[in-house]
């Protein structure tokens, strides 16, 4: 009976701990400036729309959004083909000089070294190429970042899969791509979507390269949109919240929908 | 005779093709990861062995940019923030989700809830997230100051004072990344084998005798890997910190990244500011070396 007890007493605590700052955001979202800064209420006793509106009419979020979506779904997208075939190639060739491992292990290198340290030089190619403030830009430079995730994560995936069904479907007169195409690519699914999902999120959400590499609402994603709100004398705690509300919901939304997978591919290179 | 020509050179076709195949499907992906990531690496290494000055020519200088780190105050100030915050969140953060993982473990009505809930720190953008924590340290419009005036209390300052706003750090970091410790230690409770353990309850062994002579040891391990991976990603922690302090007030919450970028891109030392990132590019490189050399030692054992 105690520890019957102490469990819904942990679990009552931990959902606070974890839903209170959420309930808060959403609270002062819907709350007046007035009401936030001068009473403190504890929730909004006059609730109004007006900050989300005035992000939508006056902040220009609907651009920040448009620019996220795009960029977000191109750079998977193309990081998910690029990505599946070089992943497939390392695991299922052997090459002069066991280049493919070599290649791996430079791939794994590439996504240790923290991306904050090449931003300067990703800052002036992208400046002497004349792709800052564009969704060119921002594609080039997260479609290379996901490709490194992309081949490291499905490696993995395509080991699992047995050889022996290429090798019958190559006896049938597949090609060795076709055989990649029709068979191995179908079977590594469910790891190609946990592959996307997760480069989703990453991408969705990043915030410093589009710090650097956007200026105006004409690329500016949704995070760096957000925090152009933020920093000025006088804060606008409620338009503030509401960009938060609007800024977590999809992607919130995206991964509570693709839980399952989602969990799956975060813990899988932990725990084998 | 014509159709047995046409078979021969369809299949050589084939395999000279096949001979090529890697290649070809490495070429897209490695290209574009030369391009937008190798070169501007390579780019970052020259740029910092230089100076660059407004109004004179760009000079060599080879390593004095290096040299010249480790006698800048605020460099070493930034660097012992970043150890300060790395450590402690990630120790918390460790201590936490292997409670809660070891809790989690045994099926109990709620526990759905519980797991989903836990996803969502970790997925919201971390823009947000820092959003999320100023709302409630705000002197004004906090959560902190609402409640305490609620009870009757006065203001309550955070984000002003140093030790409070390092402290607001690491809680919220705490917040956010506590839920992923917990996902990966969780997945390894649930993979190990049972009969160890069914072994020690027919012995009659206490659940601290358990946890101590079993549990710990063969969670060593994902331990390990959870604290590499989270240690890894937190010295690279800027969205957070720039939303939230900007690495104030004064230096207290100043991350190493933060003080690269503003060198970069508040105060245009270019040459600098690459050779503080080769810095930091390398030290974590040296972290995550030394620490897969021990997974294996461990993993040996």
């Amino acid at each position: 009976m105690s520890t019957r007890l102490a469990r819904i007493l942990t679990t009552i605590f931990v959902l606070a701990v974890v839903l209170l700052p959420i309930y808060w955001l959403v609270s002062t979202s819907l709350k007046s400036n007035r009401e936030i800064t001068q009473e403190g209420t504890l929730y909004p006793h006059v609730p109004t729309l007006d900050n989300y509106v005035r992000l939508f009419t006056e902040k220009q979020f609907g651009s920040y959004l448009t620019n996220s979506v795009v960029v977000t779904f191109f750079s998977v997208a193309i990081a998910l083909v690029f990505g599946a075939m070089g992943a497939y190639a390392i695991a299922r060739f052997r090459l002069p000089f066991a280049a493919e491992r070599k290649i791996g292990l430079f791939l794994l290198t590439l996504r240790i070294i923290p991306p904050v340290v090449i931003l300067i030089p990703v800052y002036l190619l992208m400046l002497s190429l004349g792709l800052l403030d564009s969704w060119l830009g921002l594609i080039a430079t997260y479609t290379a970042f996901n490709v490194t995730f992309c081949v490291w994560m499905m490696e993995s995936f395509f080991r699992e899969i047995p050889v022996d069904l290429e090798e019958a479907a190559m006896v049938d007169g597949d090609s060795r791509f076709g055989a990649f195409r029709r068979i191995t690519l179908p079977l590594a699914a469910p790891g190609l979507a946990a592959t996307a999902i997760f480069a989703v999120l990453v991408t969705f959400n990043e915030f410093l390269f589009a710090l650097a590499l956007t200026a105006t609402p004409r690329a500016m994603t949704m995070p760096r949109g957000t925090a152009t709100l933020i920093g000025r004398i006088d804060t606008d705690w409620a338009s503030m919240a509401a960009a938060g509300v609007i800024g977590a919901l999809p992607i919130v939304f995206f991964a509570l929908l693709v839980q399952r997978h989602l969990v799956r591919g975060l813990t899988m290179g932990a725990v084998k | 005779m014509q159709t047995g020509t046409q078979a021969r050179k369809y299949r050589l076709q084939g395999a000279g093709l096949d001979l090529a195949l890697p290649y070809l499907m490495l070429a897209p992906g490695l290209t574009i990861v030369l391009g937008v990531l190798v070169y501007p690496l390579w780019d970052g290494l020259r740029a910092s062995t230089r100076a660059y000055r407004y109004g004179s020519p760009v000079s060599h200088v080879g390593f004095r940019n290096y040299v010249q780190l480790w006698s800048d105050a605020q460099f070493l100030n930034s660097l012992w923030v970043t150890v300060k915050f790395v450590a402690l969140a990630v120790s918390v953060e460790a201590v936490l989700g292997f409670a809660l993982a070891l809790f989690c473990l045994h099926e109990f009505r709620g526990i759905r809830l519980l797991r989903t809930v836990l996803i969502i720190p970790m997925v919201i953008t971390p823009v947000v997230v820092a959003i999320l924590f100023r709302l409630i340290y705000a002197s004004d419009a906090g959560m902190l100051t609402a409640l305490s005036e609620a009870m009757g209390g006065g203001g309550v300052q955070i984000l002003g004072n140093p030790l409070n706003a390092f402290i607001g750090l690491v809680v919220l970091d705490v917040w956010e990344w506590t839920p992923l410790m917990f996902l990966i230690l969780l997945a390894g409770l649930q993979s190990l084998p049972h009969e160890p353990f069914e072994a020690a309850r027919v012995d009659g062994a206490g659940s601290w005798r358990v946890f101590a002579d079993l549990t710990f040891p063969m969670m060593r391990p994902v331990l390990a890997v959870a604290i590499v991976l989270r240690t890894i990603d937190a010295f690279g922690t800027f969205d957070q910190v720039f939303v939230l302090t900007r690495g104030g007030p004064g230096e207290a919450t100043r991350l190493i990244s933060i003080y690269g970028y503003d060198t970069a891109f508040k105060f245009q030392q270019t040459g600098y500011a690459a050779a503080l990132f080769v810095t930091i590019g390398l030290v974590v490189l040296a972290l995550a070396f030394s620490a897969i050399r021990l997974l294996r030692r461990i993993d040996a054992s």
